[in-house]
């Protein structure tokens, strides 16, 4: 726009020049034809005088002044070089003449001359004729010849006069065109000029307010510092912190930024450079801090900034947000206590300080005793509840300066910076009294302890994990030790873990290279002798060990979780083998194959799709199939598991048997019976063994068996190891036996034998001798 | 009437009354129109070269000042019956045969 200004401008303006320089020239050249002309009047009379002067006998030249007057006559209309006129000037250079009236002017000049120096000449000659040239049509009757050189003289003169008036009143035309055009020339230049000033105006405003609105309304901060103060604040600014602009402009804004902000905010506007990205802190009118993220952006050089500008983000939100997900990574959410990773961290950080100060540090590794049935019985939610209300409860105890960690489920660990043996075991005997009050979640009251795993690291260097492995064997001597204690961490413990361990690695590696096999103990019908079932039992033969009874590496293999492994390994073998007796038609009918599930399997959940999964594997009907489950596995501590119930319960709708082991073992409730999915009571051998000379054993023996029969159920006797003792069982009324008197447990190939035989013979298996 | 150089144009006699002249002069020359109530040779200044309008003045019935070539000029005149004459006094024209004689009956 400024440049079509400026070339309208410079084209108006180069037209007028144009003009006028044309003009000038014209007039120029006019001028020289009005001082021809005009000299040709004076020429006309002197020519006259001169020949009256040759006349009267005085020297005179006419004849030249004629030539002068004739060629220049000839130049004033065709163009030329008018001669000068003797001692008077210059010869004149001009240019043809222009225009009809001016050149017909000229023209009868021309030929006025020529009469008039005709005349001149015959007058000069002595003709007295008074007959003329009358070129110019002048009809001169009745004169004298010198009379009609005078009149000649006159009109010569004359129209010289006339073509100088024409010559002179065209150029006033022309001045007052010229004028005219200059000034409409100038006027709509002006105009034109303004217009296009008028529309840069229009459209610098336009992008002023464009600029203006996207700087107002935008949601960046901007900033404007200069001169040490701060020269603008954008509107989005005063918005964000609630403070009217005026209040932040010059030394005012510094007031308002975090005081561990401060240098940094005046560096980035005082240092000759750009500073990047930078973040600070300021305050709104509710004292709350706001973090900006700022872009700085050294603007002092540009004439129109003269400042650093600061183009700036709220990033509150991110930064609480950055914040809230680290506290999370490092926190666990249903405490709100610190995780394993931040303990882990925190113990690390201690043991450098340890060891450059040797000062001592303790950790405090501890579970809820019980917690489990809590969570079983009355649903996951009601144990958060438990671990968010012990966990108040743990902070209680602890000093701000110690770390309080939950690990994970319900295992915890405090960090003692500085604490000694005594000030740690001051704080797990705070820890257990907290917990020896009942805590009261959903108005239940929940009776709770815990087991506490002491470590006294005395100061100096030391490695974080070993100090949690040592706490875990602590730990685990204090729930050794009946639970509800603390144990400080000995280095005995650690070798008795190490037994423990090594059992666990014989027992994973043993199932993998097939050292587990599973032998069959027939059950026999006490009125048709029978074998009615077979019980499948686990067996053990570790090449270091030798042959493991499973009551020494069941426990084991329960405390690892190895025990879903072996389950799943007996169940599929029982289930395998159970189907290939029945495809080669050597089960008796009825049978059942009894598989022992442990009562962490039942507690952990998962037993009935384990069970369907077998089955199906084993395209094997669920009547085939009889589980049995210990008395303490189903009821514990006076509550029957909610989930092993229903689990079992759905199993029996299929058609899988249910029997209760070691029935009279576990002081359960005849109650829990009543609701439970049972097919079968077994009598422990415990019980059996001293039927017939015992009275006591024969009476529990007695109310067993009937108790089996009032609840519409059978009841078998295990453990038959004498003639004696079958005798008397069948004379309780016991419907089923099992024991050595039968038959020993026996590998799959022999009991394979052993039901061919039967299924042979048609005849009740191992009828004693 | 036409005016020319040297020469001028026009009826010999008219009917008495109004009369509106349109004098258009052909040039080249700028020429004057002057009318006066004359019958007879007019007067000459002492230089020989105009008319004496001076002695004429009681006997002009019109004039129109000299006009450039090319222009028409109107000239309104309440002629009485008589001898009229007209005349360009341009110095010499006069004497170079721009003047007429008009009647009005």
């Amino acid at each position: 726009m400024i440049v079509a200004i400026f070339i309208t401008i410079s084209l108006f303006s180069a037209v007028s020049l144009t003009i006028f320089i044309g003009v000038t020239a014209r007039s120029k050249n006019q001028a020289a034809i009005i001082e021809v002309s005009a000299r040709q009047r004076t020429l006309a009379e002197r020519y006259v005088k001169e020949v009256l002067l040759v006349r009267a006998g005085e020297p005179a030249d006419p004849a030249r002044t004629a030539s002068v007057l004739a060629r220049s006559a000839r130049a004033l209309l065709n163009g030329g070089v008018a001669p000068p006129m003797w001692g008077d000037d210059d010869a004149t250079e001009l240019k043809p003449a222009t225009g009809s009236e001016l050149r017909a002017q000229f023209a009868q000049e021309g030929r006025l001359v020529t009469d008039l120096t005709a005349t001149g000449a015959g007058v000069v000659s002595g003709f007295t004729s008074n007959t003329l040239a009358n070129s110019a049509h002048e009809h001169i009757i009745g004169a004298t010849p010198l009379d009609q050189l005078q009149i000649l003289g006159a009109l010569t003169s004359n129209v010289s006069l006339n073509a100088t008036r024409t010559l002179g009143a065209d150029s006033d035309r022309n001045i007052s065109h010229l004028v005219t055009l200059q000034v409409v020339l100038g006027i709509v230049g002006l105009l034109i000029s303004l217009l296009l000033a008028g529309a840069l105006i229009a459209i610098t405003r336009r992008q002023t307010a464009h600029f203006r609105s996207l700087v107002t309304a935008s949601t960046d901060l901007v900033l404007v510092f200069g001169a040490g103060e701060c020269r603008y604040v954008s509107k989005s600014v005063a918005t964000t912190l609630g403070r009217p602009a005026d209040e932040m402009l010059g030394q005012g804004l510094i007031r308002f930024v975090h005081p561990d902000d401060q240098a940094l905010v005046e560096a980035a506007w005082q240092q000759s450079e750009s500073a990047g990205e930078i973040v600070f802190r300021m305050s709104t009118k509710f004292k709350e801090w706001r973090h900006l993220e700022a872009c700085v952006t050294d603007l002092r050089k540009d004439r129109y900034v003269r400042g650093v500008v600061l183009n700036a983000r709220d990033i509150t939100e991110r930064v609480q947000l950055e914040e809230e997900l680290t506290h999370q990574a490092f926190h666990d959410s249903l405490t709100g206590l610190a995780n394993r990773a931040l303990f882990r961290d925190r113990l690390n950080q201690s043991l450098a300080r340890s060891a450059r100060s040797s000062e001592p540090l303790s950790v405090l590794l501890f579970d809820l005793d019980g917690f489990k049935l809590v969570n079983d019985t009355f649903g996951h939610d009601a144990g958060d509840e438990v671990l968010r209300q012990v966990g108040q409860l743990f902070v209680e105890v602890t000093r701000p300066s110690d770390t309080l960690a939950r690990l994970g489920g319900d295992e915890f660990a405090i960090l003692l910076e500085g604490a000694d043996s005594t000030q740690a075991v001051a704080v797990a005997d705070r820890l257990l009294e907290k917990l020896s009050e009942p805590v009261k979640i959903l108005d239940r009251n929940f009776a709770l302890s815990t087991s506490i795993g002491l470590v006294i690291h005395p100061g100096g260097p030391g490695e974080g994990e070993v100090i949690i492995r040592h706490a875990d064997v602590a730990l685990y001597a204090a729930k050794d030790a009946g639970r509800n204690c603390h144990r400080v961490f000995e280095a005995d413990m650690a070798r008795e873990l190490r037994d423990v361990l090594g059992f666990e690695q014989d027992l994973r590696l043993g199932l993998g290279r097939g050292e587990f096999s599973v032998h069959y103990q027939p059950e026999v019908d006490l009125t048709t002798h029978a074998t009615v079932g077979v019980e499948a039992l686990l067996r053990w033969y570790s090449p270091t060990r030798g042959e493991v009874p499973p009551a020494q590496f069941i426990p084991f293999a329960e405390a690892s979780s190895l025990i879903h492994l072996l389950g799943e390994f007996v169940l599929g073998e029982a289930c395998r083998q159970t189907a290939e007796w029945r495809r080669q038609r050597i089960l008796p009918d009825p049978f059942v194959m009894w598989v022992n599930i442990s009562g962490k399997q039942l507690s952990d959940g998962g037993v009935s799709k384990l069970v369907q999964k077998a089955l199906l594997a084993a395209d094997l009907p669920p009547s085939f199939l009889g589980l049995e489950v210990t008395e303490t596995a189903i009821v514990n501590q006076g509550v029957v598991s909610e989930r092993a119930s229903a689990e079992l319960q759905e199993l029996h709708d299929r058609g899988v048997r249910i029997a209760i082991d070691d029935f009279g073992t576990g002081f359960s409730s005849i109650g829990h019976l009543r609701r439970f999915p049972v097919d079968l009571i077994k009598v422990d051998r415990s019980f059996v063994q001293g039927v017939g000379h015992n009275p006591k054993d024969t009476a529990i023996t007695t109310s067993l068996t009937n108790l089996a029969h009032a609840l519409g159920l059978r009841a078998i006797a295990e453990g038959i190891e004498s003639a004696e003792q079958l005798v008397s069982v069948q004379e309780l009324g016991c419907d089923l036996a099992q024991g050595y008197l039968f038959a020993r447990p026996v590998s799959a190939d022999a009991m394979s034998k052993v039901l061919a035989d039967d299924s042979a013979h048609a005849e009740p298996a191992a009828v004693p001798a | 009437m036409t005016e020319r150089d040297f020469h001028i144009s026009a009826p010999a006699e008219v009917s008495t009354g109004n009369l509106s002249l349109h004098v258009k002069n052909q040039g080249p020359d700028s020429h004057e129109f002057i009318i006066v109530r004359v019958n007879g040779k007019l007067p000459l200044r002492a230089d020989g070269l105009t008319v004496n309008e001076e002695a004429l003045q009681s006997d002009n019935v019109g004039t129109l000042e000299p006009g450039e070539p090319g222009t028409v000029r109107d000239l309104r005149l309440h002629l009485t019956p008589g001898t009229y004459q007209f005349f360009c006094n341009m110095a010499g024209h006069y004497m170079a045969g721009m003047h007429g004689s008009l009647v009005v009956q």
